[in-house]
């Protein structure tokens, strides 16, 4: 293994996203901050006000994604700056000035983002809500999200959206109301699961939740019979709400293989008396003829995963078992709960991948040809004359079901089959086409 | 601080940041969290850097914290001189590191010794007192302590732009036009423009030129210092309106006892009032028939408010309206500097006359964003050949903002 590569650890080392090595020492340009995540959020959820507390790099960086102080609905997206006497003693007066302030103004509800500082001096905001709560007539929600502890913006989106959950109110429970969580009532370019419009024909109500939807939605969401949940940011909020609310789960953003898909939707009918038998034959046929195919030409294929693949553990595990494909590296930008039972199976199938963080996508390509991989997932700049990539993976975000393994597969199957290294008996590996 | 509604002032961490960020064929290198660099780089893009400072961080981790390890930043060091080569790396402050208290000039120290073909400029002004402001004028004054190298004055007459820094709204027109003129008048090409356009290797020239123009107070140290070291005499201030840009030339001229072009400054004055000329009679109704009208309103930085009102009121006969300057320590009796709140009243109250604040406050208070003199900015500005402030061209732009805008008479 060349020295670049020796600071990297396998998938079997890491036990959390602080253990996932950068490619590279140098950072450039980086990650997304998680308070960047959490800007955009708040900023897309109607009836819901924001109080950003930090420095100010980043209460004025927050003003690149969010940049309104007030919403179209009255939602107020304030500020509030440390000055050098609360960096040592704390803000806790401050900021409780600021929500009496902001309640005043018209604020329905607040989530109180704490970035690295507050973080770092270790303000209580629990307490401070504690506390001001009983002099106030609204919720204060808070998310703690200093970089230094979540290097990368997954944990902005997750625990942003876990967070509301302070803000829900028990309910009673409606017999036909589902929640879909990670999906925004307002989507426009993400595909509709076929299993949705199902759904809604056998007479299920379902109600989206994500950036997007309003606070008043969030605030009733206990009253479903079932969360489902189509994105690995909203999965710690359907855990959160099972807990909290007794409102159970099942995810569908990690299921890539026929047999899971039909797994996890079998077990939502079930829920509701529904049979899914024939519904959904036709893009299942599809997703089995596509396996097939995939299996065929990507056998043995040694591959990188880079920036921008939603789910790396869940699709390497799915490239093992039903493609035979090789992983050699993976860039993981989080590390979730689930991630560990499909680094075990992974494991268990032979395999243990280097894992890093690419934090300079400049020089992150000359870096990865030293593992002479066959082919490259996932985005990076430059990639045309390297060996074959699919550059493309973000879009699948949102996406879950039949419908979007066939349109990864595609996807592959389009890159190697366009590819001159393959035709030309491999290039880069040894597998014939 | 407390709460805010719109951008606070920047910290002086930021200010050191955006005036190193466009020096070319050096490296930055902050040892924080990379979400601030990130940014920082997208602020800049925005602003129309681009090609300027390499852009590092290290990231730090709370291990990193808890034992005070920073051999990440020595590693993104190695790793920055085998890749990019660049004979200058900055080091900045950033927040985290100041408040465990990380010694990044002590680190420095170690590190010359070690790369002894690399020089580590270590920047401090990382407090959480100190602002913007304060930012930039530690790191203009600290660059020319540090990288200007001895030399004689260059056979040519040249001068130095001190001050024109990314962090101020148009800042590469303003330039363009003070280099314009600088040629015209006296035939005379910058050697450094501290910092927007420069590389290394240009502030390693400051020394040979003939004078040294100080386009904001914050680069009053730096000029001291050129003065000082290189006997080099400098002149603070911004050229605004027909005669006070000719005015500004004649100091030039007293200071490095030359003759100015005559026939530049004859044509200059000429095109410039002739354009002025046709809108006159209208700007003199305003004054005349609608006296309350005829009030310039400024927002923004202390010289560049002073510059604008100087001109609106001795050479076109406005009155001044609020003015007010983003800066604490610059404030005086004839421009205080407002808070948030005070500022915010009195773009929202505006009523009669001409507003001229940050592209933030215009928007957001539903004026004229035409109007935009100052940061905090709002838009892109990837076209860096719009129309100055300063200068005869800048004056003739400024009258043609005042006459175009609704909002007297």
């Amino acid at each position: 293994m060349k020295s670049s590569l020796l600071r990297l650890k396998c998938l079997s080392e890491i036990k959390s996203g602080e253990g996932i090595p950068f490619l590279t020492p140098d950072v450039s340009p980086g990650t997304h901050c998680p308070m960047r995540m959490a800007s955009v959020i708040v900023e897309d959820i109607e009836g819901l006000s924001s109080l950003l507390v930090g420095m100010p790099e980043c209460t004025t960086h927050s003003r690149l994604f969010s940049p309104y102080p007030e919403g179209e609905k009255g939602e107020l997206h304030w500020l509030y700056v440390l000055d050098s006497r609360e960096v040592v003693f704390g803000c806790r007066d401050g900021v409780m000035e600021a929500l009496k302030k902001m309640e005043k103004a018209g604020a329905r509800s607040i989530l109180l983002i704490a970035t690295c500082i507050p973080d770092l001096i270790g303000e209580d905001f629990e307490g401070v809500i504690q506390e001001i709560q009983s002099e106030l007539s609204i919720r204060v929600a808070f998310v703690m999200l200093g970089q230094f502890k979540n290097v990368s913006y997954p944990a902005g989106s997750w625990k942003t959206m876990e967070a509301l959950v302070a803000l829900m109110q028990r309910q009673i429970t409606v017999s036909n109301g589902v929640n879909i969580l990670g999906r925004s009532p307002k989507e426009e370019h993400t595909p509709l699961p076929s299993l949705f419009p199902f759904l809604e024909r056998n007479g299920l109500k379902l109600r989206y939740l994500a950036p997007g939807a309003s606070l008043d939605d969030f605030c009733v969401a206990p009253d479903a019979v079932l969360n489902i949940v189509v994105s690995p940011y909203t999965q710690p909020l359907a855990i959160k709400m099972q807990k909290e609310f007794g409102v159970p789960f099942i995810s569908l953003h990690n299921c890539y293989s026929v047999e899971e898909i039909d797994k996890a939707y079998e077990e939502i009918a079930k829920q509701f008396n529904l049979s899914c038998k024939g519904v959904f034959d036709e893009e299942r046929k599809e997703a089995l003829v596509l396996e097939k195919q995939a299996a065929n030409i990507c056998h043995g294929l040694k591959y990188v995963l880079s920036l921008r693949v939603d789910l790396p553990l869940p699709l390497t595990q799915y490239f093992i078992t039903k493609l035979g494909m090789k992983p050699l590296l993976l860039h993981m930008e989080e590390y979730y709960p689930e991630d560990k039972n499909y680094a075990k199976s992974i494991r268990k199938s032979g395999y243990d991948p280097l894992v890093c963080r690419v934090v300079n996508e400049y020089t992150a390509l000359q870096i990865l040809q030293e593992l002479s991989p066959d082919l490259g997932i996932g985005y990076l700049p430059n990639t045309n004359d390297t060996f074959p990539w699919v550059t493309d993976m973000f879009d699948f975000y949102g996406q879950v079901g039949y419908g979007r393994s066939n349109a990864v597969l595609k996807r592959l199957l389009c890159a190697v089959n366009k590819s001159s290294h393959f035709s030309k008996g491999g290039t880069y590996g040894t597998s014939s086409i | 601080m407390g709460l805010h509604r719109f951008k606070p002032v920047p910290s002086g961490r930021m200010g050191v940041l955006w005036t190193l960020s466009t020096i070319r064929n050096a490296a930055i290198i902050e040892f924080g969290c990379m979400g601030h660099m990130l940014y920082t780089g997208v602020a800049l893009k925005r602003a129309g850097v681009y090609n300027a400072c390499k852009l590092y961080s290290t990231h730090i981790n709370e291990t990193d914290i808890a034992l005070g390890d920073t051999s990440r930043l020595e590693k993104v060091i190695e790793d920055v001189i085998e890749r990019e080569r660049v004979r200058v790396i900055f080091l900045t402050p950033s927040s985290i590191p100041e408040v465990i208290g990380i010694d990044i000039s002590a680190i420095c120290e170690g590190l010359q010794a070690q790369y002894p073909d690399t020089c580590f400029v270590p920047f401090g002004c990382g407090g959480f007192d100190r602002t913007q402001h304060q930012g930039v004028q530690e790191a203009l004054t600290f660059l020319v302590k540090t990288l200007p190298k001895d030399m004689g004055r260059t056979q040519l007459p040249t001068f130095n732009l001190i001050g024109s820094c990314a962090d101020l709204f148009r800042f590469q027109a303003d330039a363009d036009e003070i280099i314009r003129i600088m040629k015209g008048a006296f035939n005379m090409d910058p050697l450094c423009i501290l910092s927007s356009d420069v590389s290394v290797e240009g502030i390693e020239r400051m020394g040979g030129a003939h004078i040294n123009l100080i386009v904001r107070q914050e680069g009053k140290d730096a000029g001291r210092e050129m003065e000082k070291r290189f006997g080099t005499p400098y002149l603070m201030g911004r050229p605004y309106g027909i005669e006070g840009t000719a005015n500004w030339l004649m100091k030039i001229a007293q200071l490095l006892d030359m003759e100015i072009n005559s026939e530049f400054l004859i044509d200059e004055k000429e095109a410039s009032l002739g354009r002025i000329e046709e809108v006159m009679p209208n700007f003199r109704r305003i004054v005349r028939s609608f006296p309350e009208s005829a009030t310039l309103s400024l927002g923004g930085h202390a010289d560049v408010v002073k510059g604008i009102l100087s001109y609106g009121c001795d050479e076109l006969s406005f009155t001044k309206g609020i003015c007010w300057c983003d800066c604490q320590d610059m404030e005086d009796e004839d421009i205080p500097y407002l808070s948030e709140d005070d500022w915010s009243k009195a773009v929202f109250s505006h009523d009669k006359g001409w507003l001229m604040a940050s592209g933030e406050a215009l928007e957001w208070s539903g004026k004229n964003t035409n109007m935009q003199i100052s940061n905090p900015d709002t838009k892109w500005r990837i076209y860096p050949y719009e129309p100055p402030f300063v200068g005869f061209r800048g004056a003739v732009h400024l009258a043609n903002l005042w006459i175009n805008s609704n909002d007297p008479d």
